[in-house]
């Protein structure tokens, strides 16, 4: 086994706590006046319970079962010392942010400007309070994929900025999917930069959950990660992004990794029966899959180890990438990967940091 | 070769491109398929579940070309590229070389066929 604390340790979804508040200021008008002028604070309404983006609900905290200040939603939200502390505790060299309030989008379904004004008021608050490279803060920037021509300015934004090192495609509620060929000028842009493209799930919530009337958290957040990442997957993979745009790295991030082998077993026997309708590919779907990165968390370390083992051997250990969630409640720590038994240092090693590395051009 | 060492299938003149004709070639059934112009013989029996590919139907292959960021991918069908799809669940097969479509480990066997005097043969070896 291998200590974390000396070696380089990436965590590629660490969640910044961001807040409206915090990022207002630097929203663009009249969006930054709108909100100023909601009544936000005279409220009472917590930050995570969001009147600008749909609000997701379900007791992340076992109804008071879990209690640690470090995962609850902090109403002033985090700032950069937390995000030190936290890797310290962690022993997390290198983090790549991603906005909390940002993993909503997928519930808005205005064609208003809500999503674009919010990303360009994140990005210009994380570069001017938040990250800094030379402590290992790096960020990955949202896509308000549903405008196109806002990507396309935010990708634009963050071209000469050292502190964002790819891009982030929330997978919940996109539509039509992420395949599609709508996006083809955001991944056409991030292949010229150099931009990984992150897919961040997200749809954990009850009320707007894909199918109504779930009654408790522990059956959306079994699924909703896996439901959001899994039609993204196969949209992404049977329309042939990888071949359209061969230097585009592809990361899934926040579902395990216990679906893959089961997705792509799936989809390769969908494509044996119907392989005209794939005509982009040159290979099987599964193919393609296997060959995108894989976020860690949450791990299913309980699951039995003969099939923990079976999935790390499909995905292979140079596609995953440690990711940690902090904080929300469920984080996993660089220990579910330094305690796996089948793994060799080398694995541990590569999963932990080296891999992400290579990835994101850190 | 001797004449025995072959199973005529039938004049050629009955065969219009897309036709197939089913004979038996030793212990195996064999389809013989018509195809621009030129005759294959495949294994009649699909590699993934034993179905009678060569009774499925026989079509040029479609394909998909892409024109550049935000285009649809253009699809038509190549007349230069024949396939034969499994009737039972849609496994393709190029005709010129018996590879699946989409997975080329996956192979009909070939057999040789020859026209002689207007009749169609596949040999038996």
């Amino acid at each position: 086994m291998i200590d974390p604390s000396e070696h380089l340790v990436v965590d590629c979804d660490w969640h910044y706590a961001d807040t409206f508040e915090q990022v207002a200021p630097y929203m663009p008008e009249p969006w930054k006046t709108k909100f100023q002028k909601s009544g936000w604070g005279g409220t009472g309404v917590k930050q995570n319970l969001s009147a600008f983006f749909p609000a997701s609900t379900g007791n992340r905290f076992n109804y008071g079962k879990i209690e640690r200040e470090f995962s609850e939603y902090p109403d002033g939200g985090d700032d950069k010392q937390d995000v030190v502390e936290g890797m310290d505790h962690l022993d997390i060299d290198v983090t790549l942010q991603i906005s909390h309030l940002i993993l909503a989008m997928g519930g808005i379904s205005a064609d208003d400007r809500r999503v674009e004004s919010f990303v360009k008021g994140y990005i210009d608050y994380m570069l001017e309070e938040v990250l800094d490279p030379d402590e290992g803060i790096y960020g990955l920037a949202p896509m308000p994929y549903h405008d196109i021509d806002a990507s396309i300015d935010v990708l634009d934004r963050i071209e000469d900025e050292e502190a964002f090192v790819g891009v982030v495609m929330v997978t919940a509620g996109a539509s039509p999917p992420l395949g599609n060929r709508k996006y083809d000028p955001i991944y056409e842009r991030c292949e010229e930069e150099g931009y990984p493209v992150v897919y961040h799930t997200g749809g954990s919530g009850l009320d707007d959950y894909v199918r109504a009337g779930y009654q408790d958290m522990i059956e959306t957040h079994t699924l909703g990660f896996l439901e959001s990442n899994m039609s993204q997957i196969v949209s992404v993979a049977c329309q042939g992004v990888a071949e359209k745009f061969p230097d585009l790295e592809i990361v899934f991030m926040e579902s395990g990794v216990t679906y893959i082998p089961g997705l792509v077993s799936r989809i390769n026997e969908e494509y044996l029966k119907r392989s005209e309708e794939a005509p982009m590919l040159e290979k099987k779907p599964g193919d393609y899959i296997t060959d995108f990165y894989f976020g860690t968390q949450p791990l299913e370390v309980s699951a039995r180890p003969d099939l923990l083992e079976l999935c790390f051997d499909m995905i292979g250990t140079d596609r995953m990438l440690y990711a940690s969630d902090y904080p929300h409640w469920d984080f996993d720590s660089p220990s579910v990967i330094t305690d796996l038994p089948m793994l060799s240092d080398e694995d541990r090693k590569n999963i932990l940091g080296q891999n992400a590395v290579e990835v994101f051009d850190l | 070769m001797s004449a025995d060492d072959r199973v005529e299938v039938g004049p050629a003149s009955e065969f219009e491109d897309g036709d197939a004709a089913i004979v038996q070639v030793g212990r195996v059934d064999v389809g013989v398929i018509k195809a621009d112009g030129e005759f294959y013989a495949l294994r009649n029996e699909c590699p993934h579940d034993g179905g009678p590919v060569c009774e499925g139907k026989v079509e040029p292959r479609l394909v998909g070309e892409w024109g550049g960021p935000g285009e649809r991918v253009d699809q038509h069908y190549d007349d230069d590229q024949c396939i034969v799809s499994c009737p039972w669940h849609g496994w393709s097969f190029d005709v010129e070389t018996g590879e699946h479509i989409g997975d080329d480990r996956y192979i009909l066997p070939m057999y040789d066929v020859v026209v002689e005097d207007g009749l169609v043969y596949v040999n038996d070896e």
